[in-house]
């Protein structure tokens, strides 16, 4: 109050000085500190009462230093725009998109084979060189190249008779069972010039198992966990007994937050992690990914996934666990100049699609539901290239009741799954 | 370049300001009209070539206008009048050729195809050059008041192609005359108080448009999304409530940030907006809503044309003009022309009817005004006529298909944007900017507004969903 008022009297009488100051000296610029140097005391004085009749700009500058300043320290859960340090952290400095992009490729292909590998190995050199030309050969060999699960399986089935000691495990515990497989169609990749993303050249299929047509009972001990199209599931699918757990904006990274997401059923915020602990159920489904394209990057992405999908394993060990595809955008949303496009978008999806093993966690893909020939979200289904019309979720209804999973797993518990024991 | 970018508020604004203020005086306008060039550059890299065309055409005119020049009053007969003729009807085609090449073609061409039912005229799948509405209108401005007299000595090139491209203004208003800048142009004083209270008055619009419009935003794209047509009658209340403010607060938080801006560099840009929503006709509305853009029409087509002066026939017919023009400026659709025409006839039957009693009422004036504004703008906001109407229906309670979205979705919107709401509610008031203005000064004020700030910052971070609304045009 009092400073106020002192600070108001003071610029009148600074006013009447600059105005005296400036009218020979053709120099407006009677604010700038820099002036100081060729002045006397009075001049001193004169920029002194201007700094202290702007607190507002100085408040600012001294923030946005502080926050400069600071942002390492803050890191990237606040400020988000940091995530381009933490990809040169991760990639190594200033590496261009395209030995990016192959590192993410490895990454993702042949993420699982090396968490295989080092569960095995003793030492961490002697697997290096399997997996690595595991994931040449799935990348090189076939048209649709770097099959998942399953085509790893096979490989190392093959290893096995070649006396390479490191599968032997999975093999004796899958016997007979169906195990559905994850395929991935391959095309030629863009180049992209993002921190967020590359073209992964690839696009997951749903897996392909046999499923089981489902009426919407099978609903009733499922889980959905997912964003703002979840919640559009929850909200005009009419899948009313299932337990909805989603808000716009949740991210792969939040939704095992203490912080909880919103438990549709009453409207509250529920900690996952005590839910999924306290709860049984027969189904989770996650659709995550939309609200991470510009965040962190894809390998960030795919890391977080396995660890809630190991999370909700541990915790749900009898759940069939779908990974939703994440619907594209429309054309007219698509841009590929930021980080929200189609390809970002496919990049998530083939990371998350990597996690399905065709027994207990499936990949589902409801884009062909939605899209046009060229993969982007139909314009007549949406209004604003990202969300689908209310009237279109019984659709998507139908697409998850013919994708039921008998649940067998139950059976033989967990641990026959290379990725549950790796923790 | 957003105002409402980390790009700009971080790096085009402090070094343009430093480099501003350290250059002596003199070269302020030349510093001013590069910065702008680079501004609008920045986002439009081509199409700031042909900012830089019209201007150059606009000024060679102007000039030609004053050429010789004999002072229009005495002079009425003969050369001076007819060269100056000359010169404002080939700027005027021109401003507004490219004007209509760029923003009306492919409309005219699809309208026009349509009738013939085949393609009779080429559509040529331009882009909207940015801000092109705003910076002809002014150019337009600025050759009629030549013209006219109004302006008695032309601009030097300098300050007239910095009065065009003026970042704070160039891209979405206010529509300043050059009049009111021209002082300013000759000279003006910069100091630490002007840059401390422009900052402040372009924090309010920051907050303005990120905290009020882009989250309000977020309800009316949720109810859209669910599909004009599914809608409970409340429910397309709601949204079209919530389309009202975001569409106000983005646009009056662009104004006060282009207020603020002008400030710092020493200039007066002109209010556009004085709390419409407080109005208690629709003619008090227009009055009150984007004030600029009124006065241009007002100045430069309905005075021109006779105004109210020529008896009522008349004067509905120059309304009609007038309105359907203002429809169609806002964009080259046909909801946008339905959107004028619905003006045209709201004005028109309250000039002659209630008008009058409405604005002397107390209460009933702004429920009135209250309940038909959210309707024009749902007019507005729908451009897909199909959609429209689906929408208006379910505003009076005509369902198609059936309800979708009903009270349980309108219960958790409320949930989750009531407070929210009734923030949107208070800042519709006239109270915060008399607040404001009282205890601008105050060290108090300085805290809340680092804390907009600041929070503005993060929800930009944070938040993808930043357009602004009124860039389409």
């Amino acid at each position: 109050m009092k400073s106020g008022k002192k600070a108001r009297r003071k610029e009148t009488g600074r006013e009447a000085e600059v105005q005296k100051h400036t009218q020979p000296q053709d120099s407006a610029a009677a604010g700038e500190p820099e002036r100081e140097k060729t002045t006397s005391r009075r001049r001193l004085e004169k920029v002194g009462e201007a700094l202290y009749n702007c607190p507002y700009l100085l408040a600012l500058l001294v923030t946005s230093a502080a926050v400069l300043f600071c942002s390492d320290e803050i890191g990237i859960r606040t400020v988000c725009a940091d995530a381009q340090a933490v990809v040169r952290r991760v990639s190594g400095a200033d590496a261009p998109a395209s030995v990016l992009a192959s590192d993410k490729a490895a990454a993702s292909a042949a993420g699982e084979e090396k968490i295989l590998v080092s569960e095995k190995a003793d030492d961490q050199e002697q697997p290096a060189v399997p997996a690595d030309n595991i994931a040449g050969d799935i990348l090189e060999e076939t048209e649709n190249a770097g099959e998942c699960k399953a085509e790893n399986n096979d490989i190392k089935e093959k290893n096995d008779f070649d006396n390479v000691s490191y599968t032997d495990k999975n093999a004796e515990n899958q016997e007979k069972e169906i195990i559905g497989t994850t395929e991935f169609v391959s095309y030629e990749p863009v180049e992209t010039d993002s921190p967020y993303y590359s073209d992964a050249g690839k696009v997951a299929l749903t897996t392909t198992y046999p499923y089981t047509k489902e009426n919407i009972s099978y609903f009733n001990d499922a889980a959905f966990l997912g964003d703002s199209r979840t919640l559009g599931i929850s909200d005009y699918a009419g899948l009313d007994e299932a337990d909805f757990y989603c808000d716009s904006g949740m991210t792969i990274f939040k939704i095992l937050d203490p912080e909880g997401a919103t438990y549709r059923k009453t409207g509250r915020k529920e900690d996952l992690s005590r839910v999924l602990q306290e709860k049984r159920y027969g189904k989770i489904y996650i659709m995550l990914g939309m609200n991470e394209l510009g965040y962190g990057n894809t390998a960030m992405y795919l890391d977080k996934y396995r660890e809630v999908v190991e999370q909700i394993r541990k915790w749900q060990p009898d759940a069939v666990i779908y990974i939703m595809a994440n619907l594209h955008v429309s054309k007219e949303k698509n841009n590929t100049e930021t980080e929200f496009n189609n390809i970002n978008i496919n990049d998530k999806n083939a990371a998350a699609a990597s996690l399905a093993n065709g027994k207990d966690i499936f990949y589902l893909d409801a884009n062909p539901l939605f899209t046009d020939e060229d993969g982007f979200l139909d314009a007549e289904l949406t209004f604003d290239g990202v969300h689908l019309y209310a009237q279109h979720y019984d659709r998507w209804r139908e697409f998850l009741m013919e994708h039921g999973v008998e649940n067998k797993v139950a059976q033989k518990g967990s641990g026959n799954d290379g990725r549950d024991t790796a923790e | 370049m957003l105002f409402s970018s980390l790009g700009f508020i971080f790096g085009f604004l402090p070094v343009f300001m430093a480099l501003y203020l350290l250059v002596p005086a003199k070269y302020r306008n030349i510093v001013l009209l590069l910065g702008s060039l680079v501004f609008y550059g920045a986002g439009e890299p081509y199409f700031v070539l042909l900012l830089v065309f019209s201007v150059l055409v606009n000024y060679g005119l102007s000039r030609y206008m004053f050429w010789e020049p004999a002072s229009p009053q005495k002079d009425r007969s003969g050369k001076a009048v007819r060269r100056r003729k000359r010169a404002l009807v080939l700027s005027l085609a021109v401003d507004f050729g490219l004007l209509f090449v760029f923003k009306y073609w492919d409309f005219t061409a699809g309208t026009i195809n349509g009738l013939a039912g085949h393609e009779a005229v080429p559509v040529l799948m331009l882009a909207l050059p940015l801000g092109i509405s705003f910076y002809t209108f002014q150019m337009v401005s600025y050759q009629i008041d030549c013209y006219r007299g109004t302006i008695r000595e032309p601009a030097g090139f300098v300050p007239f192609a910095a009065y065009v491209s003026m970042f704070p203004q160039l891209i979405a208003g206010p529509i300043v005359r050059y009049e009111e800048v021209a002082d300013r142009m000759r000279k003006r004083r910069v100091n630490v108080r002007k840059l401390e209270s422009g900052l402040k008055l372009f924090t309010v619009g920051l907050g303005l448009k990120v905290l009020l419009a882009n989250q309000i935003g977020t309800l009316w794209n949720t109810i859209m999304s669910a599909g004009a047509g599914n809608l409970h009658a409340a429910v397309a209340w709601l949204g079209a409530a919530a389309y009202s403010f975001q569409i106000y607060f983005d646009f009056w938080g662009y104004s006060v940030m282009a207020m603020g801006l002008g400030k710092m560099l020493g200039f007066r840009i002109p209010q556009n907006f004085d709390s419409p929503y407080a109005s208690r006709s629709i003619s008090e509305f227009w009055r009150r809503w984007h004030i600029t853009l009124g006065r241009w029409f007002r100045e430069y087509v309905y005075f021109p044309l006779g105004g109210s002066r020529r008896g009522r026939l008349r004067t509905a017919a120059n309304l009609l003009v007038v309105w359907a023009f203002t429809g169609l400026w806002h964009g080259a659709d046909w909801n946008f022309l339905l959107w004028g025409l619905l003006f045209f006839v709201l004005l028109t039957v309250e000039k002659n009817s209630y008008g009058r009693w409405m604005e002397r009422s107390k209460v009933i004036g702004h429920i009135y005004t209250l309940l038909l504004i959210p309707v024009t703008w749902v007019v507005f906001a729908v451009t897909d006529l199909g959609q429209l109407t689906a929408y208006l229906g379910n505003m009076f309670g005509i369902y198609g298909a059936g309800v979708l979205v009903g009270m349980q979705q309108l219960v958790r919107y409320l949930k989750e944007y009531g407070v929210l709401l009734i923030v949107c509610c208070l800042f519709a008031t006239p109270y915060p900017a008399k607040l404001y203005r009282k205890f601008a000064d105050r060290w108090f004020t300085v805290v809340i507004l680092l804390g907009i700030f600041w929070f503005s910052v993060h929800e930009i971070m944070v938040g993808s969903n930043n357009p602004f609304l009124y860039f389409r045009f």
